[in-house]
Order: C-alpha cells, then sequence, then structure tokens
C-alpha cells in the first residue's frame, strides 16, 4: 500500500506535466482542426529558452517565463507562417497534418544545429525529497504541480469567463459562424496558439526539470504520449483532455513503476490504439462516432 | 570517385523501391501510413536473422539461420505482409485520415521500441550485422567488383517492381483502389469492398517496403535502430510529393531529387566545427521545409498523376480507360477528419 502510495506521489507529477501539454495541443486542435505534429516541439523549444536563460543565471521563475515565452513565439510562428495559411487556403485537415509534420523536422534539426544532438541538463540544486502526507516530494516536484493547477484554473478562466474565452469557444464550434458573427476568427486562433505555446512551452521545461535531461528530440517523444492523452480525453475539448491526461499520466507511472518504463512508450500507444478504436471520440463523450467512421 | 557513384546509386535504387511501395499505400489508397518504416525495417531484420548464422555471446537474436540470400529475402516480404496484414486490418477497419496516422505511428514506434529494448529479437540497441556481399561466393564475384554486381541486381528489381507497379495501375485493382481514395462512399455505392481492397493495397505495398528493406540490409552488411527511425518515412513522403503523388514515373524522379539529389547538394558544405551531425540536419531541414513548400503550392508533385478517362466504346480499344492528356493529380485531402 505504501509503495503504491509512493508510486501516486511520482504519477501525479508525471500527470499534471502531460495535463498541461495536452491541454495545449486540445487548444491548438479546437480553434484550427488540425492536429499539430510538431506541438512536441514547442515543448523542446520551452526547455531550451529556459537553459539559456539559466546559463545567464536566471532563476526557475525567470526560467519558467523564458520557457512560456519562447513556446508562445513558436506557436505564432508555426500558426501564422504555416497553419493559418493551409487553412485559409482550403487545405484540409490531413494535409496540414503532413506539414507540421514536416515544420516538425525543420525546428529539430535547427536545435541540433544550434545547439547539438547531445542531452542536455539544468543545474538546479536538488532539494531533498519532504514527506507530504504519504507521499514523497523534492521542491521541483511540488512547483511543477502546484504551477499546472494554477495554470489551469487560469485557463479554466479565461476560456469560461472572459470575451476572448468566448470568442474561442465560438471559433472552435463553428468558425465560419462565429465569423459571420462578427468574429475575427484569425485572430482568436493566433491567439489561442500563442496561449497554447505559452502552457506548451512551460510544460517543455518542467518536463525537463523532472527528467533531468532533454535533447532536440524529447519533445517529440512526449508529444506521443500527449497525444494519447489528448485523443483519450477527446480531441478539442479541455475538460475531457484534462482528466484523460491526469489518467494516463498516471496509468504510465503505474505501468512503469511496476512493469517497465522502457516500455512506456509502447504502453502508450496501446491505450491510444484502443481508445481510437473502441471511443474515438473520447472516453467522457456518449453517442456514436461522427465526425470519421 | 567511382565507388562513391556506386553506393549513391545503390542507395537511391533501394529508396525508390521503398517509395513505390508506399505509393501503393498512400499514392493510391490514400492512407498517410506512418508506419511504414517498420515494415522496410522488418525487411532488413528479418533478412539479416535468416543469412547471419547463430548468435555468438555475447549478442542475441531468434533464428540464425544460414539461408540463401534469395529465400531470406523472400521470408522477410512475408514477414512484412504479415505485419502488415495485422497492423492494417485493425487500423483500416474504421479509422481514416489522421486518426488512421496516429495509430500507425503508434504501431511502428512499439516495433522501434521492441527491436530496441527487447535485446533477444534482434540484438537491442546494438543490431544485428555480418551479412557481407550476398551471393557473392555464388557468383564468384571479387571483392572489388562488388559493388557494381550488387547496384546491378538492385536495378533488375527496381525494373521488375517498376513493370509491376504500372501493370497494377492500370488494373481493375489500381483502378478501383483510386475510386476509393477519390471518393469512399461513391466506390461503395459501386459495391467495392473498401475495407479489403484497401487491405490488399496495405500489405502489398508493406511487401515492397520489406523487399527494399531486404536489399538495404545487404547493401549496409548491418541494421540497428539507429539505422532507421520511425520518422525515415517522411523522407520517402518528401519524396513521393516532390516527384508527383500517384506517378510511378515522378515518384522514381522524386527520390532521384530529394534523396540522391539532396545528398549530392548537400555534400560540399563547409565541415562545420564540433558539428558532425550538421549536414545530415542541414539535409532534414531542406526535407521539411519542401515538404511543407509542395503541399502548399504543389501538391501534385512535379510529374503529377495522369487522370484516366473512358474512351469512346465505339472506338477501336472499347471502353477502355486512357490516359488524359490533361493533368490534374490526386487531391491531397481524401475528404475524411
Amino acid at each position: 500500500m505504501h509503495q503504491a502510495l509512493l508510486t501516486l506521489g511520482f504519477a501525479l507529477v508525471g500527470a499534471s506535466i502531460l495535463a498541461l501539454s495536452a491541454l495545449a495541443f486540445t487548444l491548438e486542435y479546437s480553434v484550427t482542426n488540425v492536429a499539430n505534429l510538431s506541438h512536441g516541439e514547442i515543448l523542446t523549444v520551452g526547455a531550451y529558452c529556459a537553459y539559456l536563460v539559466q546559463q545567464h543565471g536566471g532563476g526557475v521563475i525567470l526560467s519558467g517565463l523564458a520557457a512560456a515565452a519562447g513556446g508562445g513565439a513558436l506557436a505564432l510562428a508555426v500558426h501564422n507562417g504555416v497553419v493559418d495559411r493551409f487553412v485559409r487556403k482550403g487545405i484540409g485537415g490531413l494535409p496540414t497534418f503532413i506539414a507540421t509534420l514536416g515544420v516538425s523536422l525543420v525546428i529539430q534539426n535547427v536545435l541540433v544545429i544550434i545547439f547539438g544532438a547531445a542531452n542536455l541538463g539544468y543545474s538546479v540544486p536538488q532539494s531533498p525529497p519532504r514527506t507530504v502526507g504519504p507521499f514523497l516530494w523534492t521542491d521541483t516536484e511540488i512547483q511543477i504541480m502546484v504551477s499546472a493547477v494554477v495554470i489551469t484554473a487560469l485557463l479554466y478562466v479565461i476560456i469560461q469567463h472572459t470575451r476572448f474565452g468566448k470568442s474561442l469557444r465560438a471559433v472552435s464550434q463553428n468558425r465560419s459562424l462565429a465569423r459571420v458573427s462578427g468574429i475575427k476568427a484569425n485572430r482568436v486562433a493566433a491567439l489561442t496558439w500563442v496561449l497554447a505555446g505559452l502552457i506548451g512551452g512551460y510544460a517543455g521545461f518542467i518536463l525537463a526539470e523532472s527528467i533531468g535531461t532533454f535533447s532536440p528530440y524529447s519533445g517529440f517523444g512526449f508529444f506521443l504520449i500527449t497525444l494519447t492523452a489528448a485523443v483519450a480525453g477527446g480531441l478539442g475539448k479541455a475538460v475531457g483532455t484534462l482528466v484523460g491526461g491526469i489518467i494516463v499520466g498516471i496509468a504510465l507511472e503505474f505501468f512503469g513503476g511496476y512493469l517497465s518504463p522502457s516500455y512506456n512508450l509502447a504502453f502508450a500507444f496501446a491505450i491510444l490504439s484502443l481508445v481510437i478504436l473502441v471511443r474515438p471520440r473520447g472516453l467522457f463523450v456518449g453517442g456514436r462516432r461522427s465526425i470519421f467512421e | 570517385m567511382i565507388d562513391y557513384l556506386v553506393s549513391i546509386l545503390t542507395e537511391g535504387v533501394i529508396f525508390a523501391i521503398m517509395a513505390l511501395g508506399l505509393n501503393v499505400i498512400w499514392g493510391w489508397s490514400g492512407d498517410f501510413d506512418l508506419a511504414y518504416y517498420g515494415y522496410v525495417a522488418l525487411g532488413a531484420y528479418m533478412t539479416l536473422v535468416l543469412t547471419i548464422g547463430p548468435p555468438t555471446q555475447p549478442t542475441t537474436y531468434i533464428l540464425g539461420l544460414t539461408l540463401p540470400f534469395p529465400i531470406a529475402v523472400i521470408i522477410a516480404i512475408i514477414s512484412s505482409m504479415l505485419l502488415a496484414l495485422i497492423v492494417g486490418a485493425i487500423a483500416l477497419r474504421h479509422l481514416r485520415g489522421i486518426y488512421f496516422s496516429i495509430v500507425t505511428l503508434g504501431a511502428v514506434y512499439v516495433l522501434y521500441i521492441f527491436a530496441g529494448q527487447f535485446v533477444p529479437l534482434f540484438n537491442g540497441y546494438n543490431g544485428l550485422s555480418g551479412l557481407f556481399d550476398p551471393m557473392g561466393d555464388f557468383f564468384h564475384i571479387d571483392f572489388a567488383s562488388y559493388g557494381f554486381y550488387y547496384l546491378g541486381l538492385c536495378a533488375v528489381v527496381l525494373i521488375a517492381v517498376v513493370i509491376m507497379v504500372t501493370r497494377l495501375n492500370t488494373s481493375r485493382f489500381g483502378l478501383a483502389l483510386r475510386s476509393l481514395r477519390e471518393d469512399e462512399r461513391a466506390a461503395a455505392a459501386f459495391g467495392r469492398n473498401i475495407y479489403v481492397t484497401k487491405l490488399k493495397a496495405y500489405v502489398l505495398g508493406a511487401g515492397i517496403g520489406g523487399l527494399g528493406g531486404a536489399l538495404f540490409a545487404g547493401y549496409l552488411s548491418a541494421f540497428n535502430p539507429s539505422a532507421w527511425s520511425p520518422v525515415e518515412t517522411i523522407i520517402l513522403y518528401a519524396a513521393i510529393l516532390v516527384g508527383g503523388r500517384g506517378s510511378t514515373r515522378g515518384v522514381v524522379l522524386g527520390v532521384a531529387v530529394m534523396v540522391m539529389g539532396l545528398q549530392e547538394a548537400t555534400r560540399y558544405l563547409p565541415e562545420v566545427a564540433n558539428q558532425p551531425s550538421f549536414a545530415p540536419a542541414f539535409r532534414l531541414i531542406l526535407t521539411g521545409i519542401v515538404l511543407v513548400l509542395f503541399i502548399r503550392f504543389r501538391p501534385q508533385g512535379i510529374l503529377p498523376e495522369r487522370r484516366l478517362r473512358d474512351e469512346d466504346p465505339a472506338g477501336k480499344s472499347g471502353a477502355a480507360a486512357v490516359a488524359e492528356k490533361v493533368v490534374t493529380g490526386p487531391s491531397l485531402d481524401t475528404g475524411v477528419a
């Protein structure tokens, strides 16, 4: 029982990161209907931005802000440079999906040229883990979880209680209808991608913090797990994605802790395939599938 | 110099075979399959374990036979097709568009992880080696001229594959496939069994991929997880897209441009200090940019697929389909998800 609780403690850390990454991915999807295969690179760029700030003596907060800013800038560039142009030209979801895979390849290799392909790590002084109830967490892990909860709460307020959030929901429901109602859909979509980029960049930073190292490819690896969480929760649906992220994150940690961490990704994809085949609209959506059959 | 030329030509010919297999799946059937490189890799692995003999400590792998190269290649192709049958049977049943891509991406990652982590299968990350000059002894070819011989062998296989896919292209099966790609519902209304037709194409394409992988193993004489990554598939996609999706001539041209041309173009890049990965990274950046630009500005490629139309039944060839002069190429979006 004690062991299980300890594992749950670690799982909550992983789940926080995964939930943030999946939320960002689902935001991108919701306003453009494009599954962004370069989402992982937003995380990677966030991790590298935080690394640069740390190299120049910045603290954790400054690093986190830099990571978010880097992710936001990249998301805006990908949206305005590629995705929005494709959507406006009427190029469908699948070709744009392929194009974002090309974008992902470009970003990964630009990072390889700038920073090299080897693993890097932050030089954060590690505090000894402290006991919180039945759990055992380091300060960094507590920072990760608290910040994830705060960011999620902020996001909820933005989506549900601001004018921008209302436009966001309108665009994600029906872009054309939103446009004829006077909403500047392109602007809303761009801002949503920035928001997703801020969250994604920060998620990349805390991911690198919790693993300890990162490389130009680590974001893509984590993106594959993100995809599982987002699809399990229902693509484009924020609350479902959040729950999906938490469930998948916890399931993965238990799988890794009790069986074998090397096969984590394989396990994630087993969940993903099962979900897509059995409940392709997500675990929490009733009714029959309609958008793809 | 001549050795270099032979080696890059051999590589190009092998990639052309792989790309033609992928073209059956993506070009004709219209499924954006990210698992494809898994079939190539399985072909390569199977060829090796069937030819290099039993493992010696500390390496471990399955089988370890010493079959003749051609038989090993055939078994490798069959293995790739069986794997594709399993993956395709699951993924093609209900899924199209990005959901199909995501599940196939999952499938190839599972294979990649098992190949790398599960050591008893294919010796894990250290991989397999020891297939030197397949059939060289049989034909008494000396080491110096072996490269020419292997290039010739690959070229003969490529020609055979080209003839096969060209014939298939205008066959009823090929026509059925492309009708599915354009409009599944309409094809179903005409009595096509969508699932079975797509699955056949998928397995066939994977078989050609396995053949490419087998030849690749003979060329490299070794194979390990760092020799392939699931992302390799995107290079094949870029080649097909640039050449002309669905068009056999286009795909061969695309490989010449994107694999051999790009390799040559970046060969004379200045060496960057402490950056051994500069040239390959630069090549991948170019590949990504070309991919995006072609999807946006010329999705039909350089040599687009020729549209077929029914000839006037009163004409001398009856209702046979003939190539139309107007070229349009397939639409990239298959209309689902």
